[in-house]
């Protein structure tokens, strides 16, 4: 099933982005060019999850905000550069069920719309576009956290999750240890120079358990790469 | 009462004259039954203390509002007695007075609108970084990290003014509740990761995981924020910045200790001065002085204690008390 999202949002190239972002991971998307139209289009469009900006031409989003709950029960979540706590108590007064505020992650968007649409469509695993990379049969899910090469598979932590994805991300190039330190970084985890060197050890491992010996290599006062020997591995 | 006995002098010496007059000329006609005179000298006594009596009652409340200082705009309007003198000085008192107000208005107009202007135009540069930040995101590459980098110190930058021109109006935007310390703290932290990064610093955190203070969160968010940076700016690499959190009999109090460059003691009772850079603005080059002002001034807001200790060379321990 592929669930709709209605992007309301006056910046031409944040549209384009949350666009191409969402198409990304499957979602189908309808951007407001014309307010003029907005309703009409909403209704013929049916979303299953509305994107609101606060500051728009014509009318602000908690007006859109309060006229679309006239229409649907949809899940609304606003995005704005106001972040005061009158402006999100606002936002969820006129109706809205979540405020994300700029600048803003991809990640978060995308954890925040999964889980509004869970909560009000039922499961998510209807999903049908899980988050996959993949490269020559290397093959790694961040939903599941797991790495499969040749029907062998490892499970994976969190945190060696997410340094596969930034090394698969630039393979055979160079990630420098802070952009590392910098994705591992986490608000609960005690981070610092050390704890990258044992999960970097923990990938290693990870990856000598699917016969990837030396995948993972450390680069001196640069840090490390990624390089696809298993294009080589028959 | 003073004021007023003060202003009668004359009226009572121009009296005894005028009666020693009298009575020098009926002297000098040849009148010597001065026992005579005795009645009508006290009658006119007596008539003229009648007179100040009545002069005092009516004029009662102008001769207080001359005596006593100006407190406020509003000493302008009490009320006042039907006495010509009264009546006067009341209605020029509040003429000045509306003058004032009125004048006082606009100025209060042109903040609110100074405010609402900065605080639009933060809102709308908010979103350019937006759109800067998501195009980094889909990079990941090196220059994406060093942009990034930088647009962290945009932000920053942005968030200052929004909260120093939310600063004269903070009763707006004031949302007291109970928080947790460690989370606060935590976030901030995690907020700030680019900047330990880059500059090779980590934090080290010995916090009570169940601590609790009552504040706002935006602002107690922002006041350490600003610590966290100046204690990154003044550390030298690989060092850690300590945070550590607990009670002290009824007072809960958080202490962020940093082994950086210090605050020289000649500085250190002008560092809550706005504007003020000392040695270290000038050694360093990058201060513009209002960020340990903000904190004072916030804390102040929030009636929360801010003390900071430094040595040359040592380190600097600020400390918020709860």
């Amino acid at each position: 099933m592929t669930f709709k999202v209605f992007i309301v949002e006056d910046d031409e190239m944040l549209l384009s982005l949350l666009e191409k972002f969402l198409q990304k991971y499957g979602f189908e998307t309808f951007c407001v060019k014309n307010f003029d139209q907005l309703l009409i289009d909403f209704r013929s469009f049916q979303p299953h999850l509305v994107l609101l900006d606060i500051n728009l031409p014509k009318y602000d989003g908690y007006e859109w905000c309060k006229q679309m709950r006239n229409i649907s029960k949809c899940p609304i979540i606003f995005i704005s550069a106001r972040d005061s706590k009158m402006d999100q108590v606002m936002a969820l007064e006129y109706g809205a069920d979540d405020f994300i505020t700029k600048p803003f992650d991809y990640e978060i968007t995308l954890a925040k719309i999964k889980s509004h649409l869970r909560r009000a469509y039922g499961t998510y695993s209807a999903l049908s576009h899980q988050r996959i990379i993949e490269l020559d049969g290397l093959q790694l899910n961040l939903d599941r956290l797991t790495l499969t090469w040749k029907s062998n598979t490892v499970e994976l932590r969190n945190t060696e999750a997410k340094i596969l994805d930034l090394c698969m991300k630039q393979i055979d190039c160079i990630v420098s240890r802070d952009q590392l330190l910098e994705n591992i970084w986490d608000d609960q985890a005690f981070v610092d120079e050390n704890t990258l060197n044992v999960y970097i050890r923990r990938v290693r491992n990870k990856l000598d358990q699917l016969h990837l010996n030396g995948a993972l290599q450390t680069i001196r006062g640069e840090g490390y790469r990624l390089t696809p020997i298993w294009r080589e591995i028959i | 009462m003073k004021l007023f006995l003060q202003e009668q002098i004359s009226l009572f010496v121009l009296n005894v004259l005028q009666l020693s007059f009298i009575i020098l000329l009926l002297w000098l006609d040849g009148f010597h039954e001065l026992q005579k005179l005795v009645y009508p000298i006290f009658f006119s006594f007596f008539l003229l203390l009648l007179y100040l009596c009545y002069r005092y009652l009516t004029n009662r409340t102008f001769y207080e509002r001359l005596s006593t200082p100006v407190q406020s705009i509003n000493t302008f309007n009490r009320k006042v007695q039907s006495s010509p003198l009264s009546q006067s000085l009341g209605k020029l008192l509040k003429d000045q007075s509306e003058r004032y107000r009125k004048e006082l208005q606009s100025y209060k107009d042109q903040l609110d609108q100074h405010i609402q202007f900065i605080n639009q135009w933060v809102h709308q540069m908010k979103t350019p970084l937006a759109v800067i930040d998501l195009i980094l995101q889909n990079l990941q590459n090196k220059e994406a990290g060093e942009i990034s980098y930088e647009l962290d110190r945009l932000k920053k930058g942005l968030d200052l003014v929004l909260y120093t021109s939310r600063l004269s109006v903070f009763d707006r935007d004031f949302f007291v509740e109970k928080l947790n310390l460690e989370s606060i703290v935590r976030t901030v932290t995690s907020d700030l990761k680019r900047l330990f990064i880059r500059k090779k610093l980590f934090p080290q955190f010995q916090l009570e995981p169940s601590l609790t203070v009552t504040s706002d969160e935006k602002w107690l968010s922002f006041v350490v924020m600003q610590i966290v940076i100046n204690s990154v700016r003044y550390s030298p690499k690989d060092s850690k910045i300590l945070f550590r959190s607990f009670h002290r009999g009824k007072t809960t109090v958080l202490e962020v200790i940093d082994s950086g460059v210090g605050i020289p003691a000649s500085d250190l009772p002008r560092v809550f001065d706005a504007h003020f850079t000392g040695q270290n603005g000038r050694n360093f080059h990058e201060s513009t002085g209002m960020g340990l002002f903000l904190v004072q001034k916030i804390c102040q807001n929030l009636s929360h204690q801010v003390e900071i200790k430094s040595i040359v060379s040592k380190g600097t321990t600020v400390r918020i008390s709860f």
